[in-house]
């Protein structure tokens, strides 16, 4: 019984950091229709950054809010140029601009952090374990999911119940019509090109606790924020939820029943999501014609 | 990429484009007709070596330049040939009728496959169901470990022949190497203008531009995505099956989707829609790689800005980008 | 030989200017007197998933040439470093640049077996003098060995035998879990330690197989925990080895379940500098380490030139050339003449940094010490410390 249980967090874990991975592409994705490959880049450099803030001594609580400003103001740069010059072109020339980019970015990285895996100090009170009848399970891990849950709850806040939100949802429906109210769209978006990255930052800073950091990393991570995002349906919040709950449950779970086939079966779960819901789990309403 | 190929297609309209194109084309044959004679055996080896990933990125030119469909799991197709034209060639020797048999055949199965799986979706859920299939495919191939060698891949091969009834030919050396991938990479070429010329390839043009349009017309759009599909696997499968014979060795990375997305850059820089652009991407891409790595560490920070670059500088791939700066018009 | 119709056929190449005649012609009579520069290329990973064992591997031979002064034998050396990015196909390409472009007198280095296994053919059919710094596939030194490919490093049998016979003869014969990442080396290391083991009467309760690049391993871990085993043995490495061991710790597994692991799951720079206390009390059977006697000397001048004790893969690319030194020596400097180089250099044993180093004249391959390590507590953090030492052990060769 408490050996499911356990499995079951551990689930929910790895579902939380792919969501917050996912999530930060996913508003991008849905607000300016912009694939941007660089979320992985945004990951690992937040990953990088937490490690590094973790090893100076200075607050360990800082490291996040850190991870988020850096992959942020990254974000903030690159939406600068040249992002904004390819809102409007095709997704083949947005993912391989973005890809080259990434491609950059991993190479400066190693460049600057090294090709040698890292790993973060946890301070002790996230480190320790909690015992579920007499299974353990990280305290780091229940961590993850409470200020993944939060995070969620309160990006859904801001995007559906405040009048920021209201300007991003219209800005989605309608770009001219917000415009003609007299809002400054160009500025809407390099914000929320920012934050998204931010996102990335944040959850790479989480993730590092778990996955460390190394070259290469990025390229994993957007792998399977991607699967997330395009199998939730592009960019709806509820669809990106199902979708790394699904993902997270279905590699875990494949883990415990089948090791070695667990990376087919979960794949195959997510491709029979796509035959049987070829616009995602959570399609956005699309007028043709 | 549909302004490209529009671009592209009025551009083909008139005549004294058409003789530039030919121009060029014959150009680019007689250059691969005069390296044997210039090349080292090592550089030999090389040039076949871009003449059939460029075969295979020529097939994708197929599905992305005149479908609308970006794939990435067109690694899937080609590796998979390969293995079965390797496993093949252990089991009953490496003649190349056969052994290109094979590769078209399973590559069109492969397609196939693939084709049933993803007709229902476009764009960026064709781009990731291709992925998540492809990499499907990558994991069998790594864990089936008593057919194709897992994660060591096989070798060992038999040399490359050529059964002729009367004689047998040693295809092993360099040179009939390189010159099996060119003969090999023409025919592709030909193939497939042929094919988007053929009243098939217009339609896939037509499901690429207006789809609705076209099943309101009465075209079966699944039906030609997949003839499509059919036909790019056929050619990558046939490419596939020389690809082992190129270092006496197959493995897995030739399935792996950081294969495909490569093919996909290639075909990018090559530029979208010209077919013959993949020979050039793969080219320059496999020069890159292989090249500048010698030289510096950060030669991945190269590969990098030169993807970009050409994105920012020449949207439309080396060959209209280079086409547009000799007219002088600079850049469209 | 090589060397000259190399010349002559990249003369012809070259431009077809007049220099290119001159060097043509004036090539039959160069005489491969001293002072002509000895070119060795080494292939290694310096991206993808190996960049950081590269690295070390790169900076292990460089430390080696530079003590030498660049010289062996009275001829300069020119040191060629390639990439593979552990793709075997670039591998290949890479192998034939250096052996049909550089003209290089030997080549080495690989990190991957897959690697490894796709040059053998062709640094065979070029008759190109091969050290095998590190690919340690058990088929190299069995059905794919090869005249003219020296391999001074390990084969995966030679640690996962010794792991199994330490683990009958020291840990338990019972409660034993194996755990490997689920590829050909991971299945060599685990089926090879089993054989030995259950040989040796030990038993094995459960096999798990992570898949390679495991990012999580939490299910398993849980799973492991609700098992209970007496000890586990183990074989991951780079990233997945980090995190295995971490993941371990968060569990609060690493002070419940010994770890007994290949090398590589221990790896000094790679894994124990990284992961730290995560790794105490753990123990590995690896042909390298960095209190072993004969790697005193060069751990100190690692550390200093590096900052961390070295690694397997550090270590290997200074092996390696250590070894190119002996046998460039023993023929004087005549690397052409390869047969006499390859029974110089059998003849008698080389002393490396591994440890005395006999070559099997069956496959060319090492026999060496294999030492079993335990992570403790050192001056400048864990450090693997030698417990025991299994000498020259010998992979079964072709007729295994």
């Amino acid at each position: 019984m408490s050996f499911y249980l356990v499995q079951i967090l551990n689930a929910l874990s790895f579902s939380m950091l792919l969501m917050l991975t996912g999530l930060g592409l996913s508003v991008v994705l849905s607000l300016l229709n912009f694939v941007n490959l660089t979320h992985g880049s945004s990951f690992l450099l937040g990953a990088y950054v937490a490690i590094w803030w973790l090893g100076s001594g200075a607050p360990w609580w800082l490291a996040f809010p850190a991870a988020f400003l850096a992959a942020a103001l990254v974000g903030l740069a690159l939406e600068r140029f040249p992002f904004r010059q390819f809102y409007t072109r095709t997704h083949l020339m947005q993912v391989l601009l973005t890809y080259g980019l990434s491609v950059i970015f991993a190479d400066l990285m190693r460049w600057g952090f090294g090709a040698q895996i890292a790993s973060p100090e946890l301070p002790e009170i996230l480190s320790g374990v909690v015992f579920i009848l007499d299974m353990p399970f990280p305290i780091y891990r229940l961590f993850i999911i409470g200020f993944g849950a939060v995070l969620a709850l309160a990006l859904w806040f801001v995007i559906d119940r405040t009048i920021w939100g209201a300007v991003v949802r219209a800005c989605v429906t309608d770009r001219r019509f917000v415009e003609t109210l007299g809002l400054d769209t160009k500025r809407i978006f390099t914000v929320v090109v920012a934050v998204a990255a931010g996102l990335g930052g944040l959850s790479g800073a989480l993730g590092a606790g778990i996955l460390s950091a190394y070259p290469g990393l990025d390229e994993e991570q957007l792998i399977l924020a991607l699967i997330v995002v395009v199998v939730g349906g592009l960019g709806t919040f509820r669809g990106t939820v199902l979708s790394a709950l699904l993902l997270g449950f279905a590699l875990t779970f494949t883990k415990v029943w089948i090791p070695e086939m667990s990376n087919v079966a979960a794949l195959a779960i997510m491709a029979l999501m796509l035959v049987i819901a070829p616009q995602g789990l959570v399609a956005r309403k699309v007028r043709q014609v | 990429m549909t302004e490209t190929v529009k671009a592209f297609d009025a551009a083909a309209a008139r005549s004294t484009q058409v003789n530039r194109r030919i121009a060029c084309v014959a150009g680019l044959l007689v250059l691969a007709a005069l390296v044997p004679f210039a090349a080292s055996d090592y550089q030999l080896r090389f040039a076949a070596e871009i003449l059939i990933v460029g075969t295979a990125v020529l097939s994708l030119d197929l599905l992305v330049g005149f479908g609308g469909l970006v794939s990435l799991g067109h690694a899937t197709l080609f590796g998979g040939a390969a293995y079965a034209a390797a496993v093949a060639a252990r089991a009953w020797g490496a003649d190349l009728t056969l052994m290109v048999g094979i590769g078209i055949v399973t590559g069109m199965a492969m397609a196939f496959v693939t084709g049933i799986v993803v007709m229902r979706t476009i764009a960026l859920f064709f781009l990731i169901l291709t992925l998540i299939v492809g990499q499907i495919f990558w994991e069998i191939v790594f864990h089936w470990r008593s057919v194709t060698g897992g994660a060591d891949g096989l070798r060992g091969l038999p040399a490359l022949e050529l059964h002729l009834g009367f004689t047998t030919l040693d295809l092993s050396s360099s040179r009939a190497l390189y010159i099996t991938a060119a003969v090999l990479a023409f025919a592709a070429w030909a193939v497939a203008r042929s094919f988007v010329n053929a009243p098939a390839g217009r339609a896939l043009i037509g499901t690429r531009e207006r789809q609705l349009r076209m099943s309101a017309l009465g075209y079966d759009i699944a039906r030609i995505r997949m003839m499509a599909l059919l036909a790019s696997g056929a050619i990558a499968g046939a490419a596939g099956a020389l690809y082992p014979f190129v270092n006496q060795y197959i493995g897995p990375n030739s399935m792996h989707w950081t294969f495909s997305a490569m093919m996909v850059v290639m075909l990018v820089i090559g530029g979208v829609g010209s077919l013959y652009g993949a020979f050039i991407g793969a080219a320059i891409c496999l020069g890159i790689q292989t090249y500048i790595s010698s030289y510096t560490d950060r030669w991945q920070l190269v590969v990098g800005l030169i993807f970009v670059l050409t994105v920012l500088i020449m949207p439309r791939g080396i060959v209209h980008g280079v086409g547009s700066l000799m007219r002088g018009k600079g850049k469209p | 030989m090589t060397i000259r119709t190399g010349l002559t056929r990249r003369g012809l190449l070259a431009a077809g200017g007049a220099t290119a005649v001159a060097g043509m012609l004036g090539a039959p009579m160069i005489a491969r007197a001293a002072g002509q520069p000895l070119k060795i290329g080494m292939v290694t990973s310096l991206s993808g998933p190996f960049a950081g064992l590269g690295e070390a591997m790169r900076a292990g031979i460089a430390m080696a040439l530079a003590e030498y002064g660049n010289e062996l034998a009275g001829r300069p050396v020119e040191l060629i470093v390639e990439d593979d990015q552990a793709k075997p196909d670039e591998g290949v390409r890479k192998f034939r640049k250096l052996i049909g472009q550089d003209n290089v007198d030997i080549v080495s280095g690989v990190i991957s077996s897959a690697v490894a296994l796709a040059v053998r053919d062709v640094v065979t059919e070029a008759k190109a003098l091969t050290f095998i710094s590190a690919g340690s596939a058990n088929d190299l030194a069995r059905g794919a060995a090869s005249p003219l490919v020296f391999r001074p490093t390990k084969t995966n049998w030679m640690l996962g035998h010794t792991a199994g016979l330490w683990a009958a003869e020291k840990i338990s014969k019972t409660g034993c879990i194996t755990i490997g990442a689920d590829y050909a080396a991971g299945r060599e290391y685990i089926g090879d330690f089993v054989q030995t083991y259950t040989g040796q009467g030990g038993q094995v309760n459960q096999q798990l197989w992570a898949p390679l690049g495991t990012t999580d391993f939490g299910p398993l871990l849980t799973t492991l925990a609700s098992a209970r085993p007496e000890f586990i043995y183990s074989f991951f490495a780079g990233s997945d080895a980090v995190r295995f061991l971490k993941q371990m710790k968060d569990y609060r597994l690493h002070d419940k379940i010994r770890v007994l692991g290949g090398g590589a799951l221990f790896d000094q720079e790679d894994v124990v500098a990284t992961v730290k206390d995560a790794a105490l009390g753990g123990q590995n059977t690896c042909n390298q380490s960095p209190t072993a006697p004969a790697s005193l000397d060069f751990s100190k001048a690692y550390k200093a030139a590096r900052g961390t004790l070295p690694g397997e893969m550090g270590t290997a690319g200074y092996v390696t050339a250590q070894v190119i030194k002996a046998a460039v020596e023993r023929v004087g400097g005549d690397v052409a003449a390869k047969d006499k180089l390859k029974e110089a250099l059998l003849a008698q044993p080389v002393d490396t940094v591994f440890g005395p180093m006999t070559f099997d004249p069956r496959n060319n391959q090492a026999i060496l010490d294999i030492y079993v390590n335990e992570i403790v507590e050192g001056e400048g953090g864990p450090v693997n410390q030698v417990i025991h030492t299994y000498k020259a052990v010998q992979d079964p060769g072709p007729s295994a």
